[in-house]
């Protein structure tokens, strides 16, 4: 089986290697080159003299407010995501180049993405575990002819503990070698089998191009291995994943993924088969949100993972790894964010009602301080994630622009009047202006938790029609290869018959820039003929230009 | 059926059924905790399933079994952070070589520890990156960064990762390895009364850990200035004792570190009055090192014995199968017996493998230490009841079908405040009150846990 075992990222690697037209972080590196780590005390200070110079409001909370202004989405789309991504407070720039900080207000959300995930992998029957870290590097160098697309990639760690250590160790780029490696101890006869594991990590590539939870030298995700007895156990694990990756996609982000299968020239060579779910973030390139592989046996002949069957054959293993990273939360950003900042899904959501006091006399204050607090905690026990926004330093109005920046779904505002009607104002932050402010809510509990837990749902189903009316709007189903190119230069992704081959569908990524996304599971019925060819075609095949 | 990861069957076994095997055949443990309590505690913690050995030497596999207690123990601190409005987040793995340096105590205390990234692929990298051995020199500029008045204080963060502390002494599973999961809480006060009053808040959740979770009795203290955290002003901690070695176990640190840090990494503040101020910081941290703690207070010459708090199987219920009696009314009642205990919210799981017999089975979830085993046998249906047996005393208790529940959960209770009580009781038999060197000396060759008057001067 002459298959070239390169590893599989999982997630990433694809868009690792591919030149994709990635803007590098111009707006706020220090002085220094890409490769070497700033000088120290140059770096944090330089970053703040940077970042102060560049934004129109500094790092100092103080100095925020109704002048926090983020750079348009359709100015600069990678500025907009750059100042979203500080004015928020979701990530910092790590002191080593391409590193992230990631903030509590972002790492929330990649909490609240790990709690959903977590449930559904215990229901499937998949156990966690921790592997370590560091990977010799002779179990690398095993498989050093397949891993050309990584070795560049390498974080190596030579010494420890002030001395020289006996052999190089890597950081784990992705943990298949070290998985196998146990799997083939573990495993030995069909009843070892199927073996379902799951970690929760930090891998480290050291790339060159790198920009907030999409592509950082470090990174969080979750990497699932599972071994089976035959191919058909494995294919249908490996679609179980996709499948569960698909419905978190819809139904708690709001992103109308696309979920198909990649092409050849896509696929790992490590895998049989690599399913992908595709997002069209708002610039409209696309995002690969989340892979899932069928590793057939591949991994299993060159580490010699077998087990006895119930006949007494020796058999190889038939493998999936699958892997949702910090990326997705690149990707909420990038698919629901507006010009005022950030949007979330109240499902993700780490906060979903804020609550603004407003009073103009300190005789109001207290009134409308103790009606707030109370409707904090009616919404508090109602199992809804509210905040109170009480700090005095701010006006009502620099607080509108911050709980909007920070895209917290609904807002409710208190002043004397509503105070003595006993109702609240509530604003929608997916619908701007009049049209999403209703006036007069009652705050009898009962009515007031009906209203939001309502509104709450509304806007979840709003932003997921929103984004898949956006997507759809922006697929183009061609018949040619001149459409193609129309529809990539116009922006869009390009749907099509597709049974070209592996030269064709380069040549495509040569002159338009696109790739083949995805062969999608949602096929259209028909006689399809290739656009490319002419030759009949069993499928359409999606192509974008992509992250 | 029990146990969602492979175990080791140890030889391979052909398809046909095993034979019955007789429960002493290759199950079990050839040391004794009492002879020799290293090479015990190495064969624990691998044939219990919670480690592999790696291939590195210092690092570990932490296989489903032990990552489970991980979970559990995670389930309750950070809730309970949470609560005292602590934030989790994440900073990277990696530290830059100078700001690693800008605490000239600290770095003191962990540059001999610290694993250096020289290389990315092929090239040398123009300075050397540092993998965190702990993330005070990580993330302290960047407290210095987003701290500008006494309005962003306090500023308290917590992380969830691993680290790497590239030591050469002993490694042992849990207790001291090259890489090791933990949690670090990092926090900023306007004042050093906020500061003093979280450092015990912490330390009192991981005295509960301890003693709540994992039944391990500990004790709360200040470390002595040579022991305390490099470059903090004063370190608590609550200390463990295993008495099998006479040795005490570090189990978790509470550090207020005063204002050293804020002084080198330059984290002010202005103050209520306009004045610049310096913040006053704690850090503290507990690790997969707790696991350690627990196997080796608990652990008997069976395996491993877990508490039912931290247990991911609290009940494993077995069939006894007899020739020709009813074996489908067996399996039928045992997988009843399964779903009642799961539905009153109870972790019980069956083991059905017909490869096994009952007493292989009884010796293997022995050694996986869990807490109550319930089997049923013909008469056991007859007599519509279970038989329970506890892990923790061996002892025996017949449980009628109707009160399953309830018996059970109070079983686990006993067994639960048993283990505590019983360690308690070994510990506080260890505990010598001495006065003079002499008797110092002896207590300790003795393996006895000291308790003596103390300057704490630097000589």
């Amino acid at each position: 089986m002459a298959v070239s075992l390169r590893l599989p990222s999982l997630t990433l690697t694809n868009l690792f290697s591919s030149p994709s037209s990635l803007p590098i972080l111009r707006r706020r590196r220090p002085h220094g080159t890409l490769l070497r780590p700033p000088p120290l005390a140059a770096s944090f200070s330089s970053q703040r003299a940077e970042a102060a110079s560049a934004q129109t409001q500094d790092k100092s909370k103080s100095s925020k407010g109704s002048d926090q202004v983020i750079t348009p989405r359709s100015q600069d789309f990678n500025a907009w995501y750059l100042d979203l991504i500080a004015n928020a407070e979701l990530a910092d720039y790590g002191p080593v180049r391409g590193t992230m900080v990631i903030r509590p207000y972002g790492y929330a959300i990649w909490e609240s993405i790990q709690d959903y995930l977590n449930v559904k992998f215990k229901e499937t029957g998949h156990s966690n575990m921790y592997f370590p870290q560091f990977i010799p590097y002779s179990f690398i160098e095993k498989e050093a002819s397949h891993v050309e697309g990584f070795s560049p990639e390498l974080a190596l760690v030579t010494i420890g503990g002030g001395k020289e250590l006996e052999e190089k160790l890597v950081v784990r780029p992705t943990s298949e070698t070290i998985v196998n490696h146990m799997f083939t101890k573990w495993i030995q006869s069909y009843r070892d089998l199927p073996l379902l594991i799951n970690q929760w990590a930090n891998v480290t590539r050291w790339e060159m191009r790198t920009k907030p939870f999409v592509r950082t030298l470090e990174f969080l995700w979750q990497e699932g291995h599972t071994a089976h007895a035959t191919p058909e156990e494995a294919e249908n694990e490996a679609i179980q994943m996709i499948d569960i990756y698909t419905k978190f996609a819809y139904e708690q982000a709001a992103i109308p993924v696309i979920a198909g299968r990649k092409s050849k020239v896509e696929t790992f060579a490590g895998a049989n088969k690599t399913y992908t779910i595709e997002a069209m973030m708002g610039d409209r390139k696309a995002l690969q949100a989340g892979t899932s592989h069928n590793l057939g046996q591949n991994f299993s002949r060159a580490f010699g993972t077998q087990f006895l069957d119930e006949t007494g054959q020796m058999q190889h293993v038939w493998q999936t790894s699958w892997a949702i990273s910090t990326r997705f939360v690149g990707g909420i950003i990038m698919t629901h964010g507006d010009d005022a900042g950030l949007m979330l899904p109240p499902k993700l959501a780490p906060i979903q009602v804020v609550i603004v006091p407003i009073w103009k006399k300190d005789e109001e204050k207290v009134a409308v301080l103790n009606a707030a607090s109370s409707v904090k905690e009616v919404l508090h026990t109602a199992g809804i994630k509210v905040k109170l926004d009480d700090s005095e330093q701010r006006t009502p109005g620099w607080k509108f622009n911050f709980w909007e920046m920070k895209g917290v779904p609904l807002r409710i505002e208190i002043g004397p009047r509503d105070v003595s009607s006993e109702s609240v104002v509530i604003s929608r932050r997916d619908v701007p202006g009049k049209q999403g402010k209703v006036f007069g809510i009652s705050m009898e509990p009962s009515i007031l938790v009906a209203f939001v837990k309502d509104k709450l749902y509304e806007i979840q189903s709003s932003l997921l029609e929103r984004a898949i009316a956006f997507r759809d709007s922006n697929i183009v189903d061609v018949n040619s290869y001149d459409d193609l190119k129309v529809a990539i230069s116009q922006g869009k992704w390009a749907r099509g018959p597709w049974s070209a081959t592996n030269e064709h569908e380069l040549k495509v990524k040569e002159e338009t820039g696109a790739t083949i996304r995805c062969f999608p599971f949602e096929q259209p019925e028909g006689i399809k003929k290739c656009f490319m060819t002419g030759d009949p075609a069993e499928e359409v095949a999606i192509f974008a230009k992509s992250y | 059926m029990a146990g969602s990861e492979a175990k080791n069957s140890g030889s391979k076994q052909s398809g046909a059924k095993k034979k019955e095997v007789k429960k002493e055949t290759g199950l079990g443990l050839t040391n004794r905790k009492a002879d020799n309590f290293g090479e015990w505690y190495s064969e624990v913690v691998v044939n219990s399933e919670m480690i592999e050995y790696y291939d590195i030497s210092g690092c570990y596999i932490l296989r489903p079994w032990a990552m489970a207690i991980w979970e559990i123990m995670q389930g309750f601190f950070d809730p309970e952070i949470k609560k005292m409005k602590i934030k989790n987040c994440y900073f990277p793995l990696f530290v830059s070589p100078g700001v690693l340096e800008k605490e000239k105590e600290h770095v003191e205390g962990f540059a001999p520890e610290v694993a250096w990234v020289t290389k990315s692929g092929k090239t040398d990298l123009e300075i050397p990156i540092a993998i965190r051995p702990t993330s005070e020199t990580v993330m302290y500029p960047y407290y210095s960064k987003w701290i500008r008045g006494h309005r962003d204080l306090p500023l308290k963060l917590n992380q969830w990762c691993n680290v790497v502390r590239w030591e050469f002494s002993n490694p042992t599973p849990f207790i001291r390895s090259r890489e090791f999961l933990w949690q670090e809480g990092h926090t900023a006060f306007a004042t050093k009364e906020e500061a003093d009053v979280e450092v015990l808040e912490i330390l009192e959740l991981y005295r509960r850990i301890y003693e709540e979770f994992l039944a391990v009795p500990v004790i709360k203290g200040k470390k002595s200035e040579m022991e305390k955290f490099a470059g903090g002003l004063y370190t608590t901690s609550v200390e463990a004792f295993i008495p099998n070695t006479g040795r005490g176990v570090q189990g978790a640190t509470s550090h207020c570190l005063g204002q050293n840090f804020a002084k080198m990494f330059e984290i002010n503040f202005e103050n209520e009055k306009g004045e610049k101020a310096m913040v006053w910081q704690n850090s503290w941290a507990y690790s997969t090192r707790t696991i350690g703690v627990m196997v080796m207070v608990h652990g008997d010459d069976k395996g491993l014995v877990l508490p039912p708090k931290v247990a991911s199987v609290q009940v494993i219920v077995i069939p006894v199968p007899y020739k020709d009696a009813d074996t489908q009314g067996i399996i039928d009642a045992c997988t009843a017996t399964v779903n009642t205990l799961c539905e009153a919210g109870i972790r019980a799981e069956s083991d059905f493998r017909d490869n096994y017999s009952p007493g292989w089975k009884y010796s293997h979830w022995e050694m996986k230490g869990v807490p109550l085993r319930i089997e049923i046998g013909p008469k056991d249906l007859a007599k519509k009841q279970a038989r329970a047996a506890r892990r923790d005393n061996g002892a025996k208790i017949d449980i009628a079908n109707d009160n399953l529940v309830d018996e059970v959960k109070k079983l686990l209770d006993t067994v639960q405040q048993n283990l505590f009580d019983v360690a308690k009781q070994k510990r506080d038999e260890c505990i010598e009150v001495v006065h003079t060197w002499d008797e110092f000396v002896q207590a300790l060759n003795q393996r006895k846990m000291i308790l003596a008057p103390w300057c704490d001067e630097e000589v």
